[in-house]
């Protein structure tokens, strides 16, 4: 057996074919404990910890006026009760941050719980039946594979006025498919394991079985694929908007305000452009250590056996 | 990166669309030389210019009704000019001197053209004659459906008869009479002169013949002509393209629309190069364009975005000058007549006039356009002051940003005004003082505004709009499309129209400009039955008056038109944005630009040897 | 391993087909009219009619549908609409410079991801591994779009070293290095993203490896550590390394639509955003179908190098 199921997804969201993640061994609460001696898990979430905090308790602490564009208040120097400047449409980058940090957030959470069920259960299903349905459904997820995200997203944004719903629909029906290819592959390996055939043998229905033993089994799989995800997301939506094609104003999210900004990367208003990158930076690898941590976890404790 | 692509994008359709190609380059005429020259002229050289988003892919000069490229009148122009030249510098004017006639008659009470052409030839040495006009019409009068430049209507439909009394004489009988100055304007500086005697044939290698004096031939040779002008690969090399009567000829070409211009050394015509080469390369996005112009390369000529606006001072410190040239046509937000509910609120000419008046455009114009724009103050750009400004719009146009005016007249019918919140009607009714037809109590005042994605200024003047309207209580939601989804999704709207599916998605939009040739002309806009009537507007006097500046001979006919059509707002103006530019200090000649003739005018470009 | 061929074959097959129809659905969701789209606002019916004729759009769509499958299998993609030129034609010239700027890239992205997963194996657990993971990390977390401009702004703009596009006509492949100054940046900028996820899988097998049986029995002999790394530790752990190359594909050509408009690289990626913004369908199904066929043949390459290389495959799939 290939025993490379360490790298679940990396961080590309490469899911290997015919990887095969080797059942739990302990109980969960040996792996809580790994997690919480991980210094990078425990790291990673304090700063999400900290970037959530701003974005939706911060606006209430620091408040600005959001909605109303005063072009006459455009691209303000830091200082003078804007302690980040203003941006194009003279509003402030502070509090823009903020509410734009509440769609990022927002963005890579529900992309990466949508997916990560919707994969799981299709997956997981998939590998339970088996046969030519498990053939023709895995050959939809391949379709899907085969075509990058990007390309596909493009696509369909050429075309549409997207908004911040949309967005996160498109990216989960476009997300799921990588989530699904490592879930199956645990389901396989899983299903000829010695307490799902003993439970087969007592009689258990299917639904019960994918509940009771695939579910738990493979939590720890979706548990890294979502932390990829949230930062996956974040990012496709940031090119999304470097490119001409993320929502309207006054629409505001951290990769739209990096790519408004862009034009003065070289001089006249580094405010505009620095402090969206550094917290879209800290965000991304901050989620990415979470998964990272978790992933080595996962590959420390299937390699012994 | 994105925003001006998808600008230079719309532009270049819209361009096209409204009449004909507003892109195209060719001779500069008398006045052309207008920068200041230091240093001594030098023969010979290479200019590269930089577009953003330009690829032209068809070389022959009638494009076909399927190609909506702009780029492809900039292309060709400087090969192929039209019999009329449009533009002296940046003036609205022909420039007889670059034209390929050498006088225009117009009588029997305006319904016959007689022109006479100037004894210029070919680049094969033969002389440009009056069957190269008849060969043109030709084929035309058979395939005018499939000729891109059409407008209903116009030529060469509206020719009775075409008689040539020699070789350097035609004569045109039309089947009404036209205003002339529309005539020469906007009609006859769409048509150029082709080679018949190299193009008149029907294979590549099919001998030349008179095929086009038969329908089927007409057809034949037209189909030839075009399946060879989509051939990208043999652009530089099909012997067909190489007799021109433009200053230059093709030299190189590649399908990612990079080429080169070389003197036609037999050019008749009064600018003779003094360049030894104008290369075109297109870059895909701004940034791109950008860098390259910031790191120091080999570009010489370049349009600068606006949203690269605040880089020019970096430019200049690399060598560059900087222009502008404002753009010949008119920006707006389009209402659309025929929507539900709103097209009743846009039919009230006080409602339009509330909304107009809670426009900042000069506020726009500064901080969304960065000083590069018309103010937009009627249907006709002021910025270049022209003959075809009325007192009025000089003036700043009939209605300059008021709140308080705005208030005031949707209080004076009957409605409730909550500043930063959404009017109300209080009283409906069609009594003056009354909301008005079809409106009910209650009715809130509220539009959503469709405009096209991806540009950087649309987004800052959209939403300034949007909070300026809003202290006059007038509530506007912002939605933005791809640019090519909004015109898929954009019908036109009108009584015949009506009730069409097409017209029930949008209220009002903002996705551009229409441009102008040479005469801002009402007509394709504003009248009833006009193509570029999108959004419905319809009044007998508009139309009466619209006809008068087409048809008509009066002088005044254009102010009343112009005026008119200020204050009734068929369209809500925006500013228009200007063209920017940089190009090396030491190129002289490249301005005044000609935005009726594609800005640049590479034959009266030459480099100096100065100490800049 | 004949049957296993088969079924893979087959299976690829299926999902080309797959990739056709899903993104011929998806172009055709354009919510107005194409022709107008392409056409412009004033577009006659006149015109929209002529347009909609010449391109077959008029047909029901299961027709247009089987139309361009036959079409394909005979090789015709059909004809841009904005281009007037054949799909293939366009295709053909930039599918090479595509495939030197990501064959490039993605060698240079090996040759430093490669070493840099062995370090961090070898120093799995301390601080080194945590350095150099957190760099690569980084780097990678920053929007490409971002790290390209970075790189123009510090090499191009302000010390005039490195050419910031591709400027002139290209005319073959061979014309890409006749300027390979203007290589360096895009090929840099694609490699480094490749990077982090090499060195990542690197790390995780060279893990998995250094813990099995055959290297602590060559550590007992005492055989030199650097001939137990090189001879036996890359061997082994190179192999993942294969499959990950196939299924990385559709990344790195994500990756390359944002290089290439920054660079203004005349490539795939660069046509497919062009035609996008146009909705010149016949090209975006061209292009994107080239791409799912590329992706499916690599996966397909990779499965088989890694039967041959590694007979215990056959069976787990």
């Amino acid at each position: 057996m290939q025993s490379d199921s360490a790298a679940v997804a990396g961080p590309l969201g490469i899911v290997p074919e015919g990887g095969e993640v080797t059942s739990r061994t302990g109980g969960r609460n040996l792996a809580l404990d790994e997690f919480l001696h991980s210094k990078r898990a425990i790291g990673g979430c304090a700063v999400v910890l900290l970037l959530v905090l701003f974005c939706f308790v911060g606006p209430l602490i620091y408040r600005t006026n959001q909605t109303a564009v005063n072009l006459n208040l455009a691209n303000l120097p830091p200082g003078n009760g804007h302690p980040l400047g203003t941006d194009e449409y003279g509003i402030d980058v502070l509090g823009r941050l903020m509410v734009g940090g509440q769609s990022s957030l927002e963005l890579g959470f529900a992309v990466a719980i949508a997916s990560t069920v919707i994969g799981a259960l299709y997956g997981a299903i998939s590998g339970m039946v088996g046969g030519v349905v498990d053939a023709f459904l895995m050959r939809i997820v391949d379709t899907l594979l085969a075509v990058p995200t990007f390309i596909l997203l493009l696509i369909v944004a050429s075309m549409f006025s997207l908004n911040l719903a949309t967005i996160i629909l498109l990216l989960t029906l476009l997300s799921w498919p990588y989530v699904c290819r490592l879930v199956r592959a645990q389901v396989l390996a899983l299903r000829s394991r010695e307490f799902v055939q003993a439970s087969t043998a007592m009689g258990s229905t299917r639904t019960r079985i994918l509940f009771r033993h695939m579910v738990p089994n493979t939590f720890n799989i979706f548990i890294v694929t979502a932390t990829f995800a949230v930062a996956d997301s974040i990012y496709a939506l940031s090119a999304l908007s470097f490119l001409g094609l993320g929502p309207p104003p006054p629409f505001a999210d951290w990769g739209t305000m990096l790519t408004n900004g862009v034009n003065d990367l070289f001089d006249s208003y580094p405010w505009e452009v620095y402090p969206a990158l550094i917290v879209l930076v800290i965000t991304v690898l901050a989620f990415r250590q979470i998964g990272d941590a978790l992933n080595d976890i996962a590959s420390s404790r299937s390699s012994v056996r | 990166m994105r925003r001006t692509h998808r600008l230079a994008a719309a532009a270049a359709a819209l361009a096209l669309t409204t009449l004909v190609a507003a892109c195209a380059a060719g001779g500069g005429g008398t006045v052309g030389g207008g920068s200041v020259v230091k240093g001594q002229k030098i023969k010979g050289g290479t200019v590269t210019i930089a577009e953003v988003g330009a690829s032209p892919n068809d070389i022959f000069p009638l494009l076909p009704a399927t190609n909506s490229n702009g780029y492809n009148g900039t292309f060709t122009f400087g090969m192929w000019p039209w019999l009329v030249y449009s533009g002296d510098g940046a003036k609205s004017v022909p420039n007889p001197q670059e034209s390929l006639y050498s006088s225009l008659k117009y009588s029997d009470g305006d319904k016959v053209i007689t022109i006479v052409l100037k004894p210029w030839k070919w680049s094969d040495g033969v002389p440009i004659t009056s069957r190269d006009f008849t060969f043109v019409y030709n084929m035309l009068k058979v395939e005018y459906n499939d000729w891109f430049d059409y407008v209903s209507g116009l030529f060469p439909v509206d020719v009775a008869k075409v008689e040539t009394p020699n070789t350097h004489t035609v004569v045109l009988d039309l089947t009404r009479s036209y205003n002339p100055e529309f005539y020469t304007d906007n009609v006859l500086a769409t048509i150029p002169l082709l080679p018949q005697h190299a193009w008149d044939k029907t294979s590549a290698s099919g001998k030349v013949g008179n095929y086009d004096e038969t329908k089927a031939g007409a057809k034949a040779v037209w189909n030839f002509l075009q399946g060879q002008g989509t051939k990208m690969g043999t652009f530089a090399t099909n012997p067909l393209w190489k007799v021109v009567d433009g200053p230059w000829r093709l030299a190189a070409f590649q399908s990612s629309g990079y080429y080169a211009w070389v003197p036609n050394k037999n050019y008749s015509g009064p600018d003779k190069p003094v360049l030894n080469k104008v290369i075109w390369t297109p870059f895909t996005t701004d940034t791109s364009e950008m860098n390259t112009l910031r790191s120091g390369t080999s570009l010489d000529v370049a349009s600068v975005p606006l949203n690269d606006i605040r880089q020019l001072p970096a430019l200049k410190a690399e060598g560059y000058s900087v222009a502008q040239v404002p753009a010949p046509g008119v920006a707006e937000i389009l209402p659309n007549f025929y929507a539900p509910v709103a097209g009743l609120l846009l039919r009230q000419l006080y409602i339009r006039q509330a909304m107009e008046y809670l426009i900042n455009r000069k506020q726009i114009v500064q901080k969304a356009f960065a000083g590069y724009a018309d103010p937009g103050n009627g249907p006709v750009p002021v910025l270049y002051g022209q003959q075809w400004d009325s007192p009025l719009e000089k003036a700043g146009g009939p209605y300059q940003y008021a709140p308080g005016k705005a208030i005031a007249l949707l209080k004076a019918h009957g409605w409730k005004v909550v500043p930063g919140g959404t009017d109300t009607c209080v009283k409906p009714g069609t009594a003056p003082d009354e909301c008005g037809a079809g409106i009910t109590a209650g009715e809130p005042l509220t539009f959503q505004l469709l405009f096209a994605s991806g540009t950087e200024s649309f987004n800052e003047q959209n939403a300034a709009i949007q909070s300026s309207e809003s202290l006059g209580g007038i509530k506007i939601t912002l939605k933005s499309e791809p640019f090519n989804t909004l015109v898929s999704t954009t019908g036109t709207c009108n009584a015949q129209s009506h009730p069409a599916s097409i017209c029930n998605d949008w209220q009002i939009q903002q996705y551009g400009y229409n441009s102008y040739l040479m005469d801002p002309s009402g007509a394709g806009q504003f009248n009833t039955d006009a193509n570029g009537n999108y959004g419905g507007y319809s009044t007998p006097e508009m139309d009466n008056l619209i006809n008068a500046t087409e048809y008509g001979s009066s002088d005044s006919a254009f102010f009343a038109y112009e005026d008119y059509a200020a204050k009734q707002l068929p369209l809500l103006w925006l500013p228009n944005e200007s063209t920017v530019f940089v190009y090396k200090k030491n190129l002289a000649g490249v301005t005044p630009l000609n935005p009726f003739s594609g800005l640049y005018n590479p034959e009266v470009w030459y480099y100096t040897k100065s100490a800049s | 391993m004949t049957w296993y061929l088969v079924r893979r074959i087959g299976q690829s097959v299926a999902v080309i087909i797959g990739v056709m129809v899903l993104t011929f659905i998806l172009v055709h969701l354009e919510p107005g009219s194409t022709a107008r789209a392409v056409l412009g606002l004033k577009a006659t019916p006149a015109r929209v009619a002529i347009f909609n004729d010449t391109y077959g759009l008029n047909r029901p769509l299961p027709v247009q549908f089987w139309l361009y499958c036959t079409h394909v299998l005979h090789g015709n993609f059909g004809v841009s609409y904005a281009a007037g030129q054949p799909v293939s034609t366009l295709i053909a010239q930039r599918l090479p410079r595509d495939a030197v700027l990501i064959g490039i890239s993605t060698v240079l992205a090996l040759i430093i991801g490669i070493p840099v997963g062995l370090y961090q194996a070898i120093h799995h657990g301390t601080v080194r591994d945590d350095i150099v993971a957190g760099t690569w990390f980084t780097l990678y977390s920053a929007p490409d779009f971002m790290e390209a401009l970075l790189l123009i702004a510090v090499f191009s703009v302000h010390f005039h070293v490195l050419q910031p596009s591709f400027t002139g006509g290209i005319t073959s492949v061979g014309g890409l290095f006749a300027d390979p100054n203007a290589l360096i940046l895009p090929v840099l900028v694609l490699s480094i993203n490749s990077v982090a996820g090499f060195s990542q899988y690197m790390r995780s097998s060279a893990i998995e490896e250094l813990g099995q049986e055959y290297i602590r029995t060559a550590r007992a002999k005492g055989m030199a550590e650097r001939l137990i790394l090189t001879r036996h530790l890359l061997r082994n752990a190179v192999l993942p390394i294969i499959t990950i190359l196939g299924l990385s594909l559709p990344n790195i050509v994500a990756g390359a639509v944002i290089a290439e408009a920054i660079f203004n690289f005349p490539g795939m990626g660069l046509l497919f955003w062009q035609s996008a913004l146009a909705h010149d369908f016949p090209v975006m199904l061209g292009a994107t179908l080239i791409i799912g066929v590329a992706t499916v043949a690599g996966n397909l390459a990779a499965d088989i190098a890694y039967g041959v290389l590694d007979p215990r495959i056959r069976h787990a799939v």
